[in-house]
């Protein structure tokens, strides 16, 4: 009897134990993951954040630009400046042919014409002096130094020539060539050429889709909520409408972008590509979360509250709008915020309601055509050019940093104003 | 109270008969409630006390499988009556719950909310005063005059009944419903509060659910004895424990069952 106990007792205590191992594995698991996949996109995305510049020697020769020696500044602003450009380059090797001439142009960014007028609008007196300039570096080369390059391929199967390397290793070995933090990935909007591309284009299509999102889909949804929670009749109509709400937020994403693509650009001919249509589009997508979590949270309010608040002669309305609401307040909120994180990482709906259209400008207003961020992923994702695979992984950086920062936001608002009742 | 000689009935329940869903929890309910007196409902658990002093605020009709039939007349006015203003009734039938249930706002705001929503404060200063005597009469200002500013959920469970009772004579109700008001009080609290209520019904009038016969008999002029849904019998308080028709009664205040 007593052995027959003992023995039960210690297989209780080896169910425990490995119960307790299953779970240890199934969270080291879960962790071995998080960290791979962590450690990938980091190791990957973090040289995206410097950018090479190459400092060239420009002579602002007043005559080749074709302006007097004291220029207005609507003269500076019409100045020709790509022969100076040119020629600033060309004079990197001075017994260059043609063709290697042109090799070396091909070794800063297409926009260096600009960064040489930029640093002459800025200080006027700099006519017919010489001053060295920073130039954006190709993109090719810019992987050179980041040794993302792979120099040993044969010429004809690298973008690089020999001589560009060769110029280019005697620039660094003279210390003219620098590594900065890369402002333009942050200020500047998509572009073709990997070393100009940046990511303000499709932040701000990402931002202005996500406050469409919620100035549509936050009304609506607590209004929504209030309702079938704290006025409606509980009838089979109301059923069938919760039902609804349930399968509604269990639709492939994709499906409300057929439906952005159908009803929104097709019917209302609103314009295409834009966070306006995304925002709408991905408002369809948060509802029934919101109006799910809203929901959750009402019905956690003590129905003792409520009738607290009657039996002192409060209205419904009343009751609702003073005690219930704010009390659900909380758990509403951090519902909207997870609500929009999700949708701040949808892609298949923006793409068919052609938010994946090549914008390189930056968009002012939810009515300018832009990308958003997770397509933003998914175009450089597509592109050919090594410089853009860095690019990917720190796009990926941008958008979990700023998931991050959103869940964080409601937990804090979770925990802060989640109030005690008995 | 009489006058002329006459009791002056305040509340008349005729042929109450309540429903959750399918299973009946009063059955055919008769019952006179004299003005500014206090009546005690009595009977064991789950007979359908709480559930009769909710009939006379409406408070029912929030649960949804809930039905009320028959009539309850409130100063010769049928409550369950579709012309019934369910938000005025409720102003003049305050209502202290079983289990405490403070709104999860400062001490202050607990009771200023009732006359605030009815509008019966000009100032502040008037507003002060209600709290300041709401509180005075359920014996809790001493405890909580210091921290009005503090949730009143942070209070004892004791602390936030009186709580409850100063929100319900915050708004002068001609009538006051207590279901257990003392049940998680100790003797000197219990004592205040049923001192209060022996002040309270000269202006109001009273129904006490209690579960202790002293109590009942302490404060109460008229008692109800309830038995698995039906009234078994009501009469004074002085004859319903020295000398009860029914030998159910009978048991249940000598303790027999219950
Ligand atoms: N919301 C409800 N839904 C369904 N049945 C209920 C509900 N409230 C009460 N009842 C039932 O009605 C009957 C009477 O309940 P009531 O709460 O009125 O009893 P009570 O006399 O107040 O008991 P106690 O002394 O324990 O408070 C019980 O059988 C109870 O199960
Ligand atoms: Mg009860």
């Amino acid at each position: 009897m007593n052995k027959n106990k003992e023995q039960l007792l210690n297989k209780r205590y080896r169910a425990e134990r490995r119960f307790r191992l299953y779970g240890q594995s199934a969270i080291f698991m879960a962790l071995l993951f998080l960290t791979i996949f962590i450690f990938k996109i980091f190791s990957t995305g973090y040289s995206a954040f410097q950018k090479t510049w190459l400092i060239v020697p420009v002579n602002f020769d007043a005559e080749m630009m074709m302006i007097d020696q004291n220029p207005s500044k609507e003269d500076l602003q019409d100045a020709d400046y790509y022969d100076i450009a040119l020629k600033s380059m060309a004079d990197l090797d001075q017994n260059a042919n043609d063709d290697q001439k042109n090799q070396l142009k091909r070794m800063v960014s297409y926009f260096f014409e600009k960064e040489i007028k930029n640093e002459i609008l800025n200080d006027p007196s700099l006519i017919g002096k010489t001053k060295e300039v920073y130039l954006t570096a190709s993109d090719d080369l810019d992987q050179v130094f980041k040794g993302n390059y792979p120099r040993d391929l044969p010429e004809d199967q690298r973008r690089v020539s020999d001589y560009q390397l060769k110029i280019f290793d005697q620039l660094v070995a003279k210390g003219k060539v620098e590594s900065k933090f890369n402002i333009s990935f942050f200020t500047y909007a998509d572009s073709r050429e990997a070393e100009l591309a940046g990511i303000a284009s499709s932040f701000m299509g990402s931002i202005f889709s996500i406050l469409v999102c919620l100035m549509i889909a936050f009304p609506v949804a607590v209004l929504a909520a209030i309702y079938l929670e704290e006025f409606a009749p509980k009838n089979r109509f109301t059923d069938f409408i919760e039902v609804n709400i349930n399968n509604l937020a269990a639709v492939p994403s994709i499906v409300f972008g057929l439906l952005g693509l159908g009803v929104l650009l097709a019917i209302f001919h609103l314009p295409r590509s834009t966070p306006l249509v995304g925002g709408i589009t991905l408002s369809l997508m948060t509802l029934p979360t919101i109006i799910i979590a809203a929901r959750a949270s009402l019905k956690a309010v003590p129905p003792s509250i409520r009738e607290a608040a009657l039996a002192m002669g409060a209205s419904r309305m009343q009751t609702t709008m003073h005690h219930t609401v704010p009390l659900s307040m909380p758990g509403t909120l951090s519902g909207t915020i997870i609500g929009l994180a999700q949708a701040l990482g949808e892609t298949a709906p923006l793409i068919l309601i052609g938010m994946v259209a090549f914008v390189n400008t930056i968009p002012g207003s939810p009515m300018d055509p832009a990308a958003s961020l997770p397509v933003q992923i998914y175009i450089w994702a597509e592109s050919a050019e090594r410089g853009f695979v860095e690019k990917v992984s720190a796009c990926i950086m941008v958008l979990l940093g700023f998931l991050i920062i959103m869940n964080l936001f409601a937990q804090i608002i979770r925990h802060k104003f989640e109030k005690k009742w008995n | 109270m009489k006058k002329n000689g006459i009791k002056m009935i305040k509340i008349k329940a005729k042929n109450v008969d309540v429903f959750y869903g399918k299973k009946q929890a009063l059955y055919n309910i008769g019952l006179d409630i004299e003005e500014n007196q206090v009546t005690a409902l009595i009977g064991p658990s789950g007979c359908g006390k709480s559930t009769f002093l909710r009939c006379l605020n409406r408070m029912n009709d929030v649960i949804d499988i809930c039905r009320v039939k028959g009539e309850i007349l409130i100063n010769d006015f049928n409550i369950n009556d579709k012309s019934c203003d369910v938000v005025r009734l409720r102003e003049k039938i305050g209502m202290v719950f079983q289990k405490p249930n403070p709104f999860p706002k400062t001490v202050y705001e607990n009771i200023s909310y009732g006359p605030t929503i009815h509008g019966m404060a000009q100032s502040k200063q008037e507003m002060d005063e209600i709290v300041e005597t709401s509180l005075k009469k359920a014996a809790l200002w001493e405890e909580v005059k210091d921290r009005l500013h503090e949730p009143g959920t942070g209070l004892s469970g004791g602390q936030q009944q009186r709580l409850c009772i100063a929100r319900a004579i915050s708004v002068r109700p001609e009538v006051i419903l207590m279901d257990e008001p003392c049940s998680a009080l100790d003797p000197i609290a219990t004592a205040q509060i049923e001192e209060l209520i022996d002040e309270l019904k000269k202006e109001h009038t009273i129904i006490i659910v209690t579960h202790s016969m002293a109590q009942a008999a302490r404060v109460s002029q008229n008692t109800g004895f309830f038995h698995l849904g039906q009234l078994i019998e009501h009469g004074s308080t002085d004859k319903i424990f020295k000398n009860p028709d029914n030998t159910k009664t009978q048991d249940y205040i000598t303790g027999r069952f219950g």
